[in-house]
């Protein structure tokens, strides 16, 4: 399929995005745009180990924190946070050729706890550690400018979270039609079929999960510089993993708009959770969000943008196109 | 000189001690991980989440003036029923789908039971009021907690009449049976289906026993069952997949581990040990100590 219709897509929310930041002064939509745009930009950093290569990760927040953490060293250092864009991204880079190297040849259940036991053991690392923060984290100074990557206004912010997912999803267009998203799918839809025809399994899971290990630490710079606060629960904890998880899982594994689409319905979630039953920390919006995971997996197992393409697929009469949620269902 | 040795030896042998009947209430919650495992290839993420309301339940009926022991069976059947039903109307759609369906589905139903703890009991510690067997048994210079030989000693009766029963009665066999090839067992007229939501409902009152035996020494609040959980997919690995026997040994050395780290290293590095166990073993040896694959 040509790809474009989906850079048609994505330039149309550019433009209009980029219009919105500039253009509304409401601090709590703003606020919401950007979590919008930084969800999907870690739900599509998810995608591309879990969805695509078809390990399931619930430990994908350690990479984010990597980032976190590397703007808030750098500026609480009195060095600028681009510093941290390549420090972040090297550190999760490195994070994850040293733990995907042994465990992406575990597969479904085994791979799925190795991962919760990382994050745990990266968890507790860093809460044991002085020059972390231990478990108190840290509050970044405040500056002012591009330099530092801190702005008085939220639309520049807005903005940046748009430029990054926009990044992030040219790249996943390109890995849809590359040699490596061919790979990733065949290892994922039949690993023994993948590896008899040469396909080296470590090697290219290793290629995609470091790739995108460093968009979810740009992801994490981001977040510390918009916040100006970086701790373990809300940057490396078991809790920010499962909502990433949940986003890739809501919108659709394997499908490019999938993780816009779970964003979108996770902050709209968020929003009217914290709305009508008074924030998070009282359960509410963990039931709610359990509940749809619970459907998904039971009902719509290919998320909302998976649902979609099978009934267009169907529609068309396609029988002989295999489905790209699962290509061995329909062999 | 010779004082601190033998002050050192007391210390390590009751921290070994300590460690072995923890591990015997790991093995009872992990009992229940493994069979419904080896039965239907199915890793139930919210099985923390069944000890934790497991522990609500104790809690609720010694509210009552019934007691942790004597709600105990109470509390199994309880759970029993309620991982039948939870297998009739949601795991039974999971196995339908695709494989990774049921990773995301029994994960949902974690977020799912946690908040719904949080949003009803909130998130405080709570304790059963005017616990039994708080006082201390003494062997020589060793002194154990009642509790928690009472703990050890009652899980492990209850690993012994599971396991007694997956092997020796007829619906033992036939869960066995299922375990061991589906499509057979079809053929050879076993329901599947009754013995897949059988196998569930039996996994659920591990936990249930657990549970209530887990409130003689320990408080109750939502996110209790994490620990519990992480640490039986820990051992669930460490002893194979689907193994009882496996699950057994793999949770003494479990509770062991963090025992000794949790005294040797520090409180809160207690895990460390028992997550680099499990990476070490599932790299190394993938089927597990006593797993067959």
């Amino acid at each position: 399929m040509s790809p474009r219709p989906h850079l048609i897509a994505l330039a149309a929310i550019v433009v209009l995005g980029l219009l919105y930041a500039f253009g509304s002064k409401d601090a709590v939509t703003l606020d919401l745009v950007f979590t919008l745009f930084l969800y999907a930009t870690l739900g599509q950093s998810w995608n591309w180990i879990s969805g695509y290569a078809g390990n399931i990760s619930f430990g994908h927040a350690i990479f984010f924190g990597c980032g976190a953490y590397a703007a808030a060293l750098c500026t609480n250092a009195g060095l600028s946070p681009w510093l941290a864009v390549p420090a972040g991204a090297l550190v999760a880079a490195a994070l994850a050729l040293v733990t995907g190297f042994p465990t992406l040849a575990l597969r479904g259940h085994y791979f799925s706890i190795a991962t919760i036991a990382v994050g745990a053991l990266v968890d507790t690392y860093v809460r044991t550690q002085g020059w972390l923060g231990m478990a108190n984290g840290f509050e970044l100074p405040i500056k002012n400018g591009l330099g530092w990557l801190q702005f008085s206004d939220k639309g520049p912010y807005v903005a940046l979270a748009l430029g990054l997912f926009a990044l992030v999803q040219l790249a996943t267009l390109a890995l849809e039609r590359s040699r490596l998203g061919y790979y990733l799918r065949a290892l994922r839809a039949n690993h023994a079929a993948a590896a008899s025809v040469g396909i080296d399994e470590r090697r290219w899971k290793l290629i995609a999960f470091t790739s995108c290990a460093t968009f979810a630490a740009l992801a994490g710079v981001l977040y510390a510089q918009y916040t100006l606060f970086v701790d373990p629960p809300s940057t490396l904890a078991l809790s920010i993993s499962i909502d990433i998880a949940l986003i890739g899982v809501v919108g659709g594994i394997g499908t490019l708009w999938g993780p816009l689409v779970g964003a979108s319905v996770y902050v709209l979630l968020a929003k009217e959770v914290a709305l009508r039953l008074g924030g998070s920390g009282k359960g509410y919006d963990l039931v709610i969000y359990g509940a749809i995971i619970c459907l998904i997996a039971a009902w719509r197992p290919h998320g909302i943008v998976g649902s979609i393409i099978d009934a267009l697929r169907r529609r068309r009469g396609a029988a002989d196109v295999v489905s790209v949620q699962n290509p061995a269902e329909a062999a | 000189m010779a004082d601190a040795a033998v002050e050192a030896l007391t210390t390590f042998a009751l921290l070994v001690a300590g460690g072995l009947l923890t591990g015997l209430v790991f093995a009872l919650v992990a009992l229940g991980l493994t069979l419904v495992y080896g039965v239907m290839d199915v890793v139930n993420f919210a099985h923390g989440e069944f000890l934790m309301l497991a522990m609500y339940a104790t809690l609720g009926l010694a509210l009552l003036g019934i007691g942790p022991l004597v709600g105990l069976p109470l509390v199994a059947a309880a759970l029993f029923l309620f991982g039948i039903v939870v297998y009739r109307i949601f795991i039974r759609r999971l196995l339908a789908g695709p494989p990774e369906a049921t990773v995301f589905g029994t994960f949902g139903l974690l977020v799912l039971i946690q908040g719904a703890a949080q949003a009803l009991f909130s998130s405080d510690y709570l304790s059963v009021p005017n616990r039994p067997l708080q006082g201390t048994l003494h062997l020589g210079p060793i002194a154990l907690a009642q509790s928690a030989l009472v703990e050890g000693a009652g899980a492990l009766v209850l690993t012994a009449l599971v396991f007694a029963f997956v092997e020796y009665t007829e619906t033992g066999r036939a869960m066995r049976a299922v375990a061991e090839d589906r499509v057979a067992a079809t053929l050879m007229g076993i329901n599947v289906q009754r013995i897949n939501a059988l196998a569930f409902g039996i996994g659920a009152a591990c936990v249930g026993a657990a549970g209530a035996l887990l409130m003689l020494s320990y408080p109750v609040y939502p996110t209790v069952g994490s620990q519990f959980a992480l640490t039986a997919f820990v051992v669930v690995a460490l002893g194979g997949f689907g193994s009882i026997q496996g699950a057994l040994v793999a949770a003494l050395l479990v509770g062991l581990l963090e025992v000794l780290g949790g005294f040797y290293l520090s409180p809160e590095l207690k895990m460390v040990p028992v997550y680099l166990a499990y990476l070490v073993v599932v790299l190394l040896r993938p089927q597990g100590l006593l797993g067959r694959r």
